[in-house]
């Protein structure tokens, strides 16, 4: 295996990169000082990935919430289940599947070979049986429930289903009560194989560890051989939303909202110093230190939990904006009006300087933990980017990029959602 | 143990120094006992995280803040025991990261510092603007805590259960203590605090903390200091009842509070905390092994211990109509680790689970875990608590799970979800 060396020197740290001849990425990020590890095993499969290409080159749809619940069964061995397995060295493990991807982890200080030993060990071997499947239909029953009660959850799940007509990212992650009782271990096992290839997977561990000795273990480890890697769909979006308002009442006190623009893209991929871009400029024009955020508070339409961030990722791109309040329509007609002047008038300079600090000095303050790293370097990774692309790109991004990406909002591409205290 | 350093009469500084991290963390931990203070004292603290007398409007702070690389500056109101816990925080990088060599932490410590001793008041006022403003944002976040069920049930168990002990206050007061708040009452607070509260200072970096605790004691020696004294009442036995609430959502809320039978905080505090992780901790535990793996009622069915007051409550999300179900094996699981049935393995992976939490890695957990230690005269090193749970045996388990009584049942049943109108 060639091992690839990347170094930050202002941040003072290295990684290193090295592709197994199965197709898996290893990342390894060794950290000074710090007792324990994180390790991340990760797939690119979400709950995005609803269908399957066939070798005709067409698609076939697959169940919502497969990916998730794959993670849940994942867990089952034929003998010990991982939890067990992990209790011996005391490692704490656990899983999660987002819009793109499901990954497994665990996080110790003590025999951490033998905890990555298990970690490979039970996502690579697999054992369902239908019993089995159905116990944990159950589980995740209750699962959707718990999520259906949290606001945060349904305002912004209500928002995507209002801004795209087709693509999943407007699905629950775990899929529905009704798409959860479509699956059986039978479904389970193919996309398995489909989607656990190593070609489609990476390992990423940082903390305290010796770069070689991961090397060396993973290599003798991984028992797939390499197959070429799933594509996925491209959904293209007509640029209107769905609706431009949706509203759902839920036990809570006091209204939310979230405020979503829609961009419409012609690339599925979107470019990493865009997205900073993106981030810095909602921040310079909404941030806690803007005047908008100032006279909002003032005229008692937010709370301190106001504020905006880019969602996005394959095939979906979106601006949101929200928090608590008691007249959202009045919150979303400034925001629009905002953003109208400021593409009018251009980014205050000032404030994009304050806010690019702010987001430079987050990223630095990132890499303390070693949870965020691995994550990261997982992403980043996923994305088709290399280790320190965020600290170089975040460096790169000038006020014209801001503005550049600005003008792609558009403010009658927009959906607002709102949670209404039943 | 931690030496820590002494800034004035109930003030300590609690230095970590490390080199590790890319930031400089200072978390100023004060307590107060738990009283009809609670609402002044909670819009005090918001108030003092707002502005100071060299930035004296929110956007300006803000903005300074922003230049400082993001500097993050937090508050906080909690309880602990019987005592009402403020905190108040900043967090900035490095020096070595800043664009052209300028220094952040020296400038973030001083700001802190401003917050708390040169707040923006004149004449005994923080601007009556301001405090209405705060009022506002203090009353709606009492309104959001009803938002995740999750924690609301678990506020409401422990209400109903210390409904006659301090901690079974609101604890920034209920919404008519926040809105009646006088400014005057609020400006003692800040006063009252600043000569009564016990202090803890904690630092986690690599900054210079004897300059930062220099710059504190030069402060604090402008005030006379006499520390309050907080002491926590600590029920043994229970009287049970259960208690019920129907609300319109999918998921109910079984939330079960026991009185772990200690005499205070010190009294044996790790043998309970091995226990109610074999009770209700890791995935090893008998709740996740029983009621979610085995039975296949929740998705969550957890223990957890409030040490500083003697108390362990389980909390799971369940359908409404199975809450007997649940809690009859939650009191079946109990019994079983009371008479010792539970393998010496489960055993030692709990006491790997704790020590493992024990490691700490984040200057936050670093911080949160000197700071849980501020109502203790001595302080104790995470390594000292791992050999502390290492020690604990079998019989000191099950001893702990005996004295364990039932003290209230809350149920947030699940209602119909309306669809439509608000008819009532």
């Amino acid at each position: 295996m060639r091992i690839k060396e990347y170094r930050d020197e202002k941040l003072n740290e290295v990684v290193y990169c090295g592709k197994h001849s199965s197709g898996l990425e290893i990342i390894v990020m060794p950290k000074a000082g710090y007792d324990s590890a994180y390790a991340l095993f990760a797939v690119k499969y979400g709950s995005i990935d609803t269908s399957i290409k066939r070798e005709d080159g067409t698609f076939e749809d697959i169940p919502e919430g497969t990916a998730h619940f794959l993670e849940h069964k994942l867990f089952e061995c034929e003998e010990l289940d991982a939890f067990e397995l992990f209790s011996r060295t005391g490692a704490y493990a656990n899983a999660y599947t987002s819009f793109e991807q499901t990954a497994y982890l665990f996080k110790g200080s003590n025999r951490i070979d033998e905890s990555l030993g298990y970690l490979l060990d039970f996502v690579q071997k697999p054992y369902f049986t239908a019993e089995t499947v159905q116990k944990e239909q159950g589980i995740i029953g209750q699962e959707i429930r718990m999520y259906q009660d949290l606001p945060d959850w349904m305002v912004m799940f209500n928002l995507l289903r209002a801004l795209y007509k087709s693509n999943p990212v407007r699905i629950d992650i775990a899929g529905t009560q009704e798409s959860i009782a479509q699956i059986d271990d039978k479904l389970l096992y193919k996309l398995y194989d489909i989607f656990y290839n190593p070609s489609n997977m990476v390992l990423s561990i940082v903390g305290n560890v010796d770069p070689e000795q991961i090397f060396a273990q993973v290599d003798k480890a991984i028992i797939r051989k390499k197959q070429p890697v799933p594509e996925r769909k491209f959904i293209k979006e007509p640029a209107k939303p769905v609706q431009d308002y949706i509203e759902c009442k839920l036990s809570v006190g006091r209204k939310q909202f979230l405020l979503g623009f829609k961009e419409d893209l012609k690339d599925p991929v979107s470019d990493i110093e865009d997205e900073y871009a993106t981030e810095i400029l909602i921040e310079a024009l909404f941030g806690k230190s803007s005047p908008f955020f100032k006279r909002m508070l003032d005229e008692g339409l937010v709370s301190m939990d106001f504020g905006g961030s880019l969602f996005s990722g394959y095939g979906f791109s979106t601006v949101m904006i929200g928090g608590a309040s008691d007249n959202p329509e009045a919150v979303a007609d400034a925001i629009k009006k905002e953003i109208k002047n400021a593409k009018k008038h251009g980014i205050d300079p000032a404030a994009f300087e304050r806010a690019k600090r702010k987001y430079y000095g987050r990223m630095v303050m990132g890499y303390n933990d070693i949870d965020d790293c691995s994550n990261l370097l997982a992403s980043l990774y996923f994305n088709g980017c290399k280790p320190f692309d965020d600290m170089k790109s975040i460096q790169k991004v000038s006020l014209d990029k801001a503005n550049e990406r600005l003008a792609v909002i558009n403010e009658k591409c927009s959906a607002l959602s709102v949670i209404i205290p039943a | 143990m931690v030496k820590p350093i002494e800034i004035a009469s109930g003030v300590r500084l609690v230095n970590i120094k490390t080199d590790k991290f890319k930031t400089n963390k200072i978390l100023i931990t004060m307590a107060l006992p738990m009283g009809d203070e609670a609402s002044a004292n909670a819009l005090m603290i918001y108030l003092l995280k707002r502005s100071c007398k060299a930035y004296p409007d929110l956007t300006q702070l803000n903005g300074k803040l922003d230049e400082l690389y993001g500097a993050s500056v937090g508050a906080g109101v909690s309880k602990m025991g019987d005592a009402q816990i403020l905190s108040l925080s900043i967090t900035c990088i490095d020096d070595k990261f800043s664009f052209s060599g300028e220094s952040i932490v020296e400038e973030c410590a001083e700001l802190l510092a401003g917050m708390l001793f040169n707040p923006n008041v004149k004449s005994g006022s923080f601007g009556s603007d301001n405090l209405a403003i705060e009022k506002r944002l203090l009353v709606q976040s009492v309104l959001e805590e009803q938002d995740d069920k999750r924690t609301y049930a678990y506020i409401k168990c422990i209400e109903a259960m210390c409904a006659n002990e301090p901690y079974g206050k609101p604890r920034v007061g209920t919404i008519e203590q926040i809105e009646k708040t006088k400014m005057t009452e609020v400006y003692a607070a800040w006063k009252n605090l600043l000569s009564t509260a016990i202090f803890q200072i904690t630092v986690v970096g690599n900054g210079d903390a004897d300059k930062i605790a220099e710059m504190f004691r030069e402060k604090f020696s402008k005030i006379e200091r006499t520390p309050c004294e907080i002491s926590t009442i600590f029920l043994k036995r229970a009287r049970f009842n259960r208690l019920e609430e129907a609300v319109p959502v999918n998921q109910g809320k079984l939330v079960m509070g026991y009185r772990a039978g200690m005499e205070n905080a010190d009294d044996n505090p790790d043998a309970v905390r091995v226990m109610v992780d074999i009770f209700g901790g890791g995935t090893y535990s008998k709740l996740f092994a029983n009621v979610r793996e085995k039975m296949s009622l929740a998705y969550y069915c957890s223990a957890r211990f409030v040490c500083e007051k003697g108390i362990v409550v389980v909390q799971s999300g369940i359908d409404t109509e199975k809450e007997k179900a649940v809690s009859a094996e939650v009191i079946n699981q109990l019994n079983d680790v009371r008479n010792g049935k539970f393998d010496d393995e489960v055993i030692e992976a709990s006491k790997r689970s704790i020590k493992e939490g024990l490691t700490l890695n984040t200057p936050e957990s670093i911080c949160a875990f000197y700071a849980s230690q501020i109502l203790h005269s001595e302080i104790f090193t995470p390594e000292e608590n791992a050999e502390k749970i290492e020690k604990i045996t079998r019989e000191e388990i099950c001893e702990a799970a005996k004295k364990m009584s039932l003290d209230k049942i809350f149920m947030l049943a699940a209602a119909p979800v309306e669809e439509g109108g608000n008819e009532n």
